[in-house]
């Protein structure tokens, strides 16, 4: 049925895993005093071997770039995602929502099965009768004639299945599909049409020199995050030659906290600033427009005119105007040269192609609010969340006549539906993606269905092989049968081309052509005295990845708000407006209002305030519900003269007087000159090596490891290996076949590559078993009656578990309430346990729970630790975790994984129980792993054979791991660069983790460079 | 013969040297025994206040119980703090656990007289405070029931504890202090016991009493065995009143936190172990001497030595906080001098102005005489101290581990319900085991009290001092 994915699994020692399997099925979930049955296959199904990764290569579905993906299948389920190293797209990275894709399939909220509004309410039917119904409600609809105006809204995706919808919607008399997706970048697809005639051409940074972003937030949630992501690091890792950024807008996002420069332009002034770049406006318009120096914008235009077909300027504004503003942008390119140099529309992502506009949506829901629409179908799209209220579909939707969901999950759209008939997730599912004009992604399903859920393709046959006039054209018992049936070659050709990563040419069935709704643009700003700024989450998007628990613990990047919704307000702001984080701003637009904790950022303007959208759910299961506020209701609905949902208004903002703490993980976001994350200059790299020798860490040569990193690992641990007079040889018999002592487990974190975006730290959730503790029950007794509920409660408390966190200091721009400069500089830095060659937490130990391998680990034993914490109160990096509640339990209230949520547990790692310490194992799994299949294939392990989750997943590839001691594998090399420092290298603690310095590039458009 | 510790003479009182506090209102052996065994009987308020502390120690037990189901998550931590209320308590009942060894075996030493009154019931209170803290480490740990761990015991699994550790240190401190602490007390008993046998008519009071007193039979040789006994006790003991702390100071010394690498904590620790040690006598004999009316056996020469004592530690101790701060300043390490300005003027500046005021500024009103002679004001005073002395371990807990060399994980800390409730309990265990030592033992010593009492031949007016 399913094929494998690259070399497969190997051969493991039998007893080991039997071994394995029986201790860790004992731990999943249970407290260690009980002990579950363990029932092995009489008869193995075919390629499984009980504790054996089996690995699916499959396409994710989670937005439209179609990365390739492996799921890792233990024992018939998926319990991790990795990127596909093979997959042209991803190149092996995947960023959090595609990782969280596994919450979605496990989410205890999804429709377990058929669900039919009876008496008011859903309650579960079986699927013959929700068949039934369907086919019922059909006939009803085509007999009456109305077939013609049934709405069908799928969330967007391409690949085949909109060519199926179109094709079973055709057959039924139905007009084609509405393809949304409210968070994608509508304004720039619409100007990439116009301008390069494909929805989203690539865009090549290593071919750029200076890139222009006018709000193109390409690291945060514009476009196709991992492949821009990965572009922009190998381009900035060139480190002197790397491309320069320059960002523009209102608000510094993720991708401006990244650039080398941030113009705060005011919102509404970046086409004056085209037109001085273009000679068709003066700079000093520009400059009052937008509010920066006359200087800054003079350097600007000058830049850009100097670097050439190196230009690369992007727009990802969604103002009225953007649509206009984007052929400005794409005029700088074309004036340029650069298109074909740093924009090539000829190597086009298909992911884009075929969405249906806003104003689709609108004339849709417009039809139904007059009572035209008998039946409404809506697949995974959730308009009554994510639309502006004013837009009305709640209301419009109750027109209709029967409503159909064939959504997953309980959102507010599928509440308001008659039927529910759940699809089955991606990951159980048989499909394609488009990644290329002529590229597919094959999708195949990973387990059976997790509940009593069908494919919507299968629905669909189902319900036209019961009717009798449009039978004949579906006759396909299912969807891949369908698939196969219409795929060239068959299902010998459609076989070896699972194999693949990618296959060429087109969908099975192409989209329906559909005639887009056409109106002037109606947006406008509207009145009051502060621009507000609506932009999609980084971790959220608008909306639908707030079910997921490692999506809504993951810190925005920026912000480092969990759990919450907050409003970004510029510190000297809200030091005049009397305003002390924390309170609650009132910020009220056209359209309505919201209420959310402010959050003084420098990074905004002072005339400008900033919300994220995909908080403020009113259904979508227990992790989103009542969580945030909903920053659509600040949008008003309006459109720019393509038609996309005009986001970005006036404001009035107020103080209500009322505070919440802010549910960050932020202590301070100085570092105090400590030298945690350092940087460089580009220039410097060309000067001599001043800092040459500097990781030489003094101390006794006996100590001293070689080879590998000059940091000798505990004494006591490694006794005088190096010197062969001494009797000490350590805690550990050097002669041991596993040669342990000869191995020294070390990672290098590049810092110019590392954008912050933190998929390392979803990896290592998802790799470790690591329990989110934000959700609203899972909080403490605030009185024996009592409990705290605010979501997050426990992260306000300090309890969150990352074993890697994102670190993000700001440098620079220290009088922010008195100021405004817009020259400050961001570091990021992965902080996890540094697995110290002299580690300050192991002596303090009273019972040996933590210790020092002697390959160079720091161990963590759970089984043996009783919780004094001492190790964290030693650990100067403060990356000790520690159990404050019974997570892993599942009859406490703080029980992390509600089922089916544990079936995504790691077997090869222990879930811990309440009371003990954890952190960042260097996975120690995959090490063993990897050294236990070398010896039984009776080979040395080869150099970057494995690596740890957080690398493996980093879209960046900042992260590299492997032995420092082995001068073959990769971080051997790395942690001698010139830019290797070690934190906090004066406590003498031979960190095994060694960062590479940032390097800073000089303000592209500062006048004195210019 | 009312109120005994007059002056002798003068307007300027003479200073009180500590040998010659005498008891001149105790005239007979036989007012000894009568007046000691008297505060034995039962009373109504003794019940009352025995079942406040029961029903203390209850809401401890039941928060004790609540914690073990829910985890440790149900107390404020607020990590990075990783160790808050129970650890602050710990020290502090390990401090007030000083006081007693002190007066009895190193003033023992030194024959100062002003312990003979007073060093029974600082001694109870010792062992009591030990048991209380010893509690603290079990509490705070988040498997308790692995507590054993901790301790060396033969297992197949050849497994040890970590003797680097200054935890495991802290178990072998703890538990040889509570151990030599008992057996001190319990010899220091036996002749008194045998008064008690003597007088007892309950058959029942009267052979446990027996067996408590080992057969004494008041002989010279049993004294003899005693006095060698006594004394080498005291001598064995005298280590221990300043290694006890110093160990429990390692706990922090040894630690690289920023405000806790400092050499001089373990000095640091016994000072200020002994001075919240005499401020809890203060706080347990200053009621006593008036509702037990032994006024004439703890009179204000004994307190005023006493305050002589606490004085002269407070001053240890604020000798102390100020070489901190120095120390900070002089060794030119970033976060060792961010931490401090943190801890006074910054985040926690409330808790180290509170330890301030009441460890350093309060106890110098003791260099005044008529203060010192205030049972009174010594007892607020006393009630200042302790809650100085718990914010000095507050201020050494909390605000360093919030406030160490990752800025990015500095942090606050406020205690929930639950470690206020064990605060609370830890007073009502110590009260209970308190409450009911005084109604079953004698809280002075009677033996050494008729060694100093002055035989009736000479003139009862006349005593006082020589």
């Amino acid at each position: 049925m399913s094929t494998e994915a690259g070399s497969g699994v190997k051969r493991r020692d039998f007893l080991k895993i039997l071994g394995a399997t029986g201790a860790t099925t004992a731990v999943v979930g249970c407290s260690s005093e009980k002990v579950g049955k363990l029932i092995p296959y009489v008869t193995s199904p075919d390629n499984t071997v009980a504790g054996v990764s089996q690995f699916y290569a499959t396409t994710c579905k989670e937005c439209a770039t179609g990365c390739g993906v492996l799921a890792e299948v233990r024992d018939g389920r998926p319990i991790k995602l990795e990127g596909n190293p093979a997959h042209p797209v991803n190149r092996g990275a995947i960023c959090a929502t595609g990782m969280s894709a596994m919450q979605g399939l496990y989410n205890p909220d999804r429709y377990r099965q058929p669900m039919l509004r009876e008496n008011g309410t859903l309650s579960p039917v079986t699927w013959d009768r929700a068949l039934e119904v369907l086919g019922q409600k059909l006939g009803e609809v085509k007999s009456r004639g109305g077939a013609g105006n049934a709405v069908f809204l799928n969330a967007h995706e391409s690949g085949s299945l909109p060519g199926f919808l179109d094709q079973w919607l055709e057959a039924n008399g139905m007009p084609a599909h509405l393809s949304i997706d409210s968070a994608a970048p509508a304004a720039t697809i619409a100007t990439n049409r116009a301008a390069y005639g494909v929805a989203w051409p690539a865009i090549d940074f290593n071919a750029a020199s200076l890139i222009l972003s006018f709000s193109a937030d390409f690291l945060d949630a514009w476009g196709h995050r991992v492949p821009q992501q990965l572009d922009w690091a190998d381009a900035r890792a060139k480190l002197e030659g790397a491309p320069k950024l320059v960002y523009i807008g209102a608000r510094r996002s993720l991708t401006g906290l990244n650039a080398d420069q941030w113009i705060p332009a005011k919102a509404g002034s970046e086409m004056a600033i085209c037109n001085a770049i273009l000679g068709q406006g003066t700079v000093a318009a520009a400059a009052t427009a937008a509010d920066v120096p006359e200087a800054t914008i003079s350097a600007l235009v000058a830049a850009v005119r100097g670097a050439g077909s190196g230009v690369l300027a992007l727009c990802g504004m969604t103002s009225p105007d953007a649509v206009e503003c984007g052929q400005m942008v794409a005029e700088i390119n074309k004036a340029n040269g650069s298109v074909g140099t740093t924009i090539k529309p000829a190597a086009a992502h298909a992911g884009y192609e075929g969405m249906a506009s806003y104003l689709d949506l609108v004339d849709a829901v417009e039809r139904m609010a007059a009572g035209n629409v008998p039946i409404a179908f809506v697949r995974n799209a959730n308009p009554a969340h994510s639309m502006p209220a004013g837009a009305g579909f709640a209301d419009a939707f109750a027109k209709v006549g029967f409503k159909v969901s064939f959504s997953s999950y309980p959102d507010e759209t599928s509440e308001l539906c008659d039927l529910i008939v759940p699809d089955n997730h991606w990951l159980e599912s048989w499909g394609d993606a488009m990644v290329g004009a002529d590229q597919r992604s094959l999708q195949q399903p990973t387990l059976e269905p997790v509940f009593d859920t069908r494919s919507t393709a299968d629905v669909l046959l189902a319900a036209a092989r019961a009717d009798g006039t449009i039978a004949s054209r579906f006759p396909q018992a299912d969807y891949r049968s369908w698939l196969i049936a219409n795929f060239a070659g068959g299902s010998s050709a459609f076989a070896t081309a699972l194999t693949q990563p990618t296959i060429a040419g087109s969908p099975v069935a192409a989209r329906a052509t559909r005639t887009a709704v056409s109106r002037p643009a109606n947006a406008a700003t509207g009145e009051g005295n502060m621009f507000v700024v609506v932009y999609p989450s980084a971790t959220l998007g608008d909306g639908v990845g707030a079910n997921k628990p490692w999506l809504q613990e993951l810190p925005d990047p920026v912000t480092k708000i969990a759990w919450q919704s907050w409003v970004e307000i510029h510190p000297m702001t809200a030091k005049q407006m009397g305003v002390k984080e924390g309170e609650h701003l009132t910020v009220k637009t056209a359209a309505g209002e919201i209420t959310a904790p402010a959050y003084p950022y420098m990074g905004v303007r002072p005339d400008t305030v900033a919300v994220a959208l995909g908080q403020g759910h009113t259904a979508y299961g227990r992790f989103a519900q009542n969580v945030g506020v909903n920053a659509y209701n600040l949008v008003a609905n309006g459109w720019d003269s393509a038609g996309n949902l005009a986001i970005g208004a006036m404001a009035t903002v107020t103080r209500t007087g009322d505070h919440s703490p802010l549910v960050t993980t932020e202590g301070s976001a100085r570092q105090h000159g400590r030298g945690i994350a350092q940087a460089m200059m580009a220039a410097a790299l060309a000067g001599p090596d001043e800092d040459h020798g500097h990781h030489d860490i003094p101390g006794l040569a006996s100590q001293e490891f070689l080879p590998g990193l000059k940091s000798p690992v505990a004494a006591d641990a490694q006794g005088e290996m190096a010197n062969p007079l001494s009797k000490d040889k350590g805690q550990y018999n050097p002669d041991h076949p596993t040669k342990a002592e000869a191995r020294r487990w070390a990672m290098t974190i590049d810092l110019a590559r590392c954008t912050g975006c933190s998929a390392c730290v979803t990896a290592c959730y998802s790799e470790n078993n690591i329990p989110t503790v934000g959700a609203s029950y899972q909080g403490r007794a605030l009185s024996p009656v009592t409990w705290d509920e605010r979501p997050g409660a426990n992260i306000l408390k300090g309890r969150e578990m990352a074993w890697i966190r994102l670190e993000r200091y700001y440098e620079g721009n220290t009088n922010t309430e008195n100021e405004f400069s817009p020259d400050f500089e961001a570091r990021f830095v992965p902080m996890m346990c540094q697995h110290c060659g002299n580690a300050p937490c192991e002596p303090v130990c009273p019972v040996y729970a933590t210790y020092h391998s002697p390959d160079g680990l720091n161990v963590q034993v759970y089984n043996r630790c009783v919780g004094t914490r001492y190790c964290s109160n030693n650990c100067p990096y403060k990356v000790r975790y520690y159990n404050w509640f019974g997570y892993g339990e599942t009859d406490r209230r703080q029980y992390a994984w509600p089922e089916p949520m544990h079936w995504m547990l790691n077997p090869d790692v222990t879930v811990r129980g309440k009371g003990v310490m954890e952190k960042c194992t260097f996975c120690v799994q995959r090490i063993r792993e990897g050294e236990n299949r070398a010896r039984s294939e009776e080979r040395e392990l080869n150099a970057d054979e494995f690596t740890t989750a957080c690398a493996q997943a980093c879209p960046s590839k900042a992260i590299v791991f492997g032995d420092a001691a082995d001068e073959n594998w990769s971080v051997a090399k790395l942690a001698y660069d010139r830019r290797a420092y070690h934190v906090f290298e004066e406590l003498n603690t031979y960190t095994a983790v060694v960062y590479l310095k940032k390097v800073n590039h000089p303000a592209p458009a500062a006048p004195a460079t210019a | 013969m009312g109120t005994i510790a007059q002056p002798v003479d003068g307007l300027r009182r003479p200073n009180i040297a500590s040998a010659d506090v005498q008891i001149p209102a105790v005239t007979s052996y036989e007012q000894v025994d009568r007046e000691i065994i008297s505060t034995l009987g039962f009373t109504k308020k003794w019940l009352l206040g025995l079942g406040v502390a029961i029903l203390a120690m209850l809401v401890g037990a039941s928060a004790w119980i609540y914690q073990i189901y829910w985890g440790l998550g149900q107390a404020g931590y607020e990590p990075p703090v990783m160790w808050g209320v129970y650890i602050i308590t710990f020290v502090f009942w390990v401090g007030i656990g000083h006081a007693g060894t002190l007066i009895s075996a190193i003033l023992y030493l030194f024959r100062a007289g002003f312990r003979t009154s007073i060093y029974r019931a600082a001694e109870a209170m010792t062992v009591f405070a030990v048991m209380t803290a010893g509690l603290f480490p079990i509490i705070h740990i988040g498997r308790p029931w692995k507590f054993f761990w901790l301790i060396p015991y033969p297992n197949w699994r050849l497994l040890w504890p970590n003797f680097k550790s200054p935890l495991v240190w802290d178990v072998f401190a703890i538990s040889t202090y509570l151990t030599i602490s008992t057996t001190f007390l319990y010899i220091g008993l036996i002749p008194d016991f045998a008064v008690l046998r003597d007088r007892e008519t309950n058959p029942m009071r009267k052979r446990i009493y027996g067996i408590l007193s080992m057969g004494w039979r008041n002989s010279d040789r049993e004294w003899r065995h005693f006095a060698k006994a006594y004394l080498f006790l005291a001598a064995f003991s005298t280590p221990l009143v300043l290694s006890v702390h110093s160990v429990v100071s390692f706990d922090f010394a040894m630690a690289l936190t920023p405000g806790w690498h400092a050499s001089i904590f373990p000095p640091y620790f016994v000072a200020g172990a002994i001075f919240s040690g005499f401020a809890m006598v203060w706080t347990i004999a200053i009621p006593m001497r008036k509702w037990f009316k032994l006024e004439h056996y703890i009179t204000l020469n004994h307190l005023d030595a006493t305050a002589k004592v606490v004085l002269f530690t407070s001053m240890v101790v604020g000798c102390a906080y100020l070489i901190e701060f120095f120390i900070a300043w002089y060794s030119g390490v970033r976060p060792e001098q961010e931490f401090f300005w943190n801890r006074v003027f910054g985040q926690w500046w409330w808790a180290a102005w509170i330890m301030l005021l009441c460890n350093m500024a309060l106890p110098m009103s003791l260099w005044s005489q008529k203060l010192r002679r205030n049972p009174t004001w010594l007892w607020f005073l006393s009630i200042f101290i302790n809650i100085g002395m718990w914010y000095e371990r507050f201020v050494i807990v909390v605000p360093s581990l919030s406030h160490e060399f990752e800025p990015w994980q500095w942090g606050g800390y406020t205690p929930s319900w639950i470690d206020m409730s064990f605060l609370v309990g830890s007073f009502g265990w110590f009260f209970m085991w308190f409450l009911l030592f005084v109604k079953q033992m004698p809280v002075m010593a009677i033996m050494e009290l008729k060694e100093i009492v002055v035989p009736k031949r000479k003139h009862a007016h006349d005593g006082g001092h020589h």
